[in-house]
């Protein structure tokens, strides 16, 4: 059979076998095209975009655990080990331990000089707190950080606002035997092999009569880790 | 084989067409106006990967409105990412793989959009009386700076290292290697004297941060072009006092003085990828529909025809952009005035200037503050924020 579309038509007539292969191509690649679709209909679109679907639940550890969120910088692990270091050592101290009296030590805030920022206080809170509840009463506290109030108080007992246990004309805030403070010194180096952090903690405890240091030791923790490529 | 090649067709394209299950219907967020509010609240939809760009532009939205506190919070949990992206990371895996984008990864930003992170910070440590704390954060945006290809381009801002030195020399430190290193990076800008006893602490910004684009033939290389912004130079007023403020730093020559990327390589190996694959794929199907013309190669022509298209397929899918999203309210120029000043209430006028050096009134800003007698005061002052401010 023969096909012509129209007489003056560009379109040479078309013998049957070559028709038949024509659509036989056709065919075949709306085959490999409608496969092509199915395959990515169930390759591509099943997960996409959606990380942890059914969330990740809150997991409880204990604050001397190296969690699965890390840094280099200082965390609450290296906190706890340098902090317990830190009493025990404080307590180790003959001049502590062996004291007819318990000193009244008092704390001075610590110097960061790390790249970290920090809450600085809470080393002194932990060492306060393991000194208090181990020593046994071998050392006491005073606490600065109240003095406007206490002030205030004292002030309004000695006027008579107020009613007063003690007699309020005396003087019985009492002075420091030691200070205790510390500093957080740090190293850093970056290159294309990542970043290390080297942290230094020094504390130390001074005699407040003598500027005498009584007391000092340090804990130091190096971390380094990279980034993913992708964000180099 | 019999087949039904009329339906097979019809369903390949129904299943084209139509492809994957349509995403949920977004989340709504009410907008209040309050661009600050209203980032906070979009942070509750934003996709994990993008939450650190809105926390980023919400902090320094805040940051022009005086909303410290606010400012504050959005920036610690900033830092925090930035700060703890090491070893494996599923979307940074995910964006080195050909078929998926660079913007697939978590964003963190470019070393001088993380570097701004850590500034602010540094800036709002020091309002809080920190100023061990703000050093902290100006030497780790210093650490974002390192590692650049050409070390001079390095860990070269010049406010961090000042700053850095000024905080060490008001905590008793030494800071003379630091400030050295300031006055070396200051080219043409001379520093103002490090005094420790300066106890009003002026940060001004003006101007508008790089832009990202994506270059290359499949937009696979990362480049940046200057914002766009009439803001070229500022000038302080308080009261007698007037000084014409340079901009010591420049983002614009931070973003391009860094050299390549890892990703950079990543990206142009899936370009290249992208590339052959499209080459070959076309010769395979040109190759093959020539072959299948022939009644003896027929089916050798088939099937290099469908191994063409599929291998089409293959190079549509590889995904080569480069990431271009970025911190876009940062500005480019970043100043700083020391002042030493009577302990009381005072009133601060900055006046923005454009390239001819003329004021432009609508971005003058006017500032009342009070000085402690003790500590020091910081003030924040860039060609966005709202004026008149009581800080």
């Amino acid at each position: 059979m023969k096909m012509y579309s129209s007489p003056n038509s560009l379109i040479r007539p078309l013998d049957s076998s070559h028709s038949d292969r024509i659509t036989r191509a056709f065919r075949a690649t709306a085959a490999l095209l409608g496969t092509a679709a199915m395959v990515s209909l169930f390759s591509g679109c099943a997960t996409s975009g959606v990380q942890n679907p059914n969330g990740v639940p809150v997991t409880q550890m204990n604050p001397d655990e190296r969690g699965f969120v890390a840094g280099t910088g200082v965390e609450s692990q290296d906190m706890v080990s340098v902090t317990d270091k830190m009493a025990r050592s404080i307590l180790g101290n003959p001049q502590i331990a062996h004291a007819p009296n318990a000193p009244y030590i008092v704390l001075q805030p610590v110097e960061n000089e790390t790249r970290f920022p920090i809450n600085k206080e809470i080393f002194l809170t932990k060492i306060r707190i393991a000194l208090n509840t181990k020593a046994q009463g071998k050392v006491r506290f005073l606490d600065r950080s109240e003095m406007a109030s206490l002030e205030n108080e004292r002030n309004m007992k000695r006027a008579g606002q107020i009613t007063s246990s003690s007699d309020p004309g005396l003087q019985e805030f009492k002075g420091a035997d030691y200070f205790l403070t510390g500093t957080l010194q740090g190293m850093t180096t970056r290159t294309s092999a990542g970043t290390s952090d080297y942290i230094l903690y020094n504390f130390r405890l001074l005699n407040a009569r003598t500027s005498e240091i009584v007391w000092e030791d340090a804990a130091e923790i190096k971390k380094q880790g990279l980034e993913d490529a992708a964000y180099r | 084989m019999k087949y039904n090649w009329r339906l097979l067709l019809a369903c390949g394209l129904v299943l084209g067409v139509a492809g994957c299950e349509s995403p949920p219907p977004p989340h709504v967020v009410t907008m209040t106006g309050d661009p600050v509010t209203d980032g906070e609240a979009m942070l509750a939809i934003t996709p994990e990967k993008d939450k650190l760009l809105t926390q980023c532009e919400t902090a320094a939205i805040a940051m022009d409105r005086g909303r410290f506190p606010e400012a504050k919070q959005l920036l610690d949990s900033a830092i925090a990412r930035i700060g703890g992206i090491y070893g494996r990371d599923k979307t940074a895996q995910q964006a080195r793989s050909y078929f998926h984008a660079e913007s697939k990864k978590t964003f963190i930003g470019e070393p001088y959009e993380r570097v701004m992170a850590y500034y602010y910070r540094g800036i709002l440590y020091w309002m809080d009386g920190e100023p061990d704390n703000a050093r902290a954060c100006f030497r780790s945006g210093e650490i974002m700076d390192s590692a650049a290809d050409e070390q001079d381009y390095g860990s070269d801002y010049v406010l961090l290292d000042y700053l850095d030195a000024l905080a060490t020399a008001k905590l008793g430190g030494d800071p003379k290697d630091t400030v050295k290193r300031a006055a070396e990076h200051a080219k043409g800008h001379p520093l103002p004297p490090l005094d420790p006893k300066a106890n009003v602490l002026i940060f001004i910004e003006f101007g508008v941060g790089p832009v990202k684009y994506a270059d290359g033939r499949y937009r696979e290389q990362l480049r940046f072009a200057p914002g766009s912004s009439p803001v070229h130079s500022a000038t302080l007023h308080v009261e007698a006092f007037s000084e014409d403020i340079a901009g010591y730093d420049d983002l614009f020559f931070q973003a391009t003085t860094r050299g390549g990327r890892a990703m950079d390589y990543v990206l142009e190996g899936k370009a290249h990828f992208k590339e052959g694959t499209a080459i070959g794929g076309e010769a395979a199907i040109i190759t093959g529909a020539i072959l299948a013309e022939n009644r003896h190669t027929e089916v050798a022509g088939l099937a290099v025809l469908g191994a063409g298209i599929l291998t089409e397929l293959v190079s549509a899918a590889t995904k080569a952009a480069a990431d271009t999203r970025r911190w876009d309210n940062l500005p480019r120029y970043l100043s700083f005035a020391p002042l030493k000043m009577q302990p009381g209430q005072h009133v601060m006028t900055v006046e923005f200037k454009d390239r001819a050096g003329f004021a432009i009134p609508i971005l003058t800003k006017t500032i009342t503050f009070t000085v402690p007698n003790t500590a020091d005061k910081v003030l924040f002052v860039s060609d966005k924020s709202a004026s008149p401010l009581t800080l």
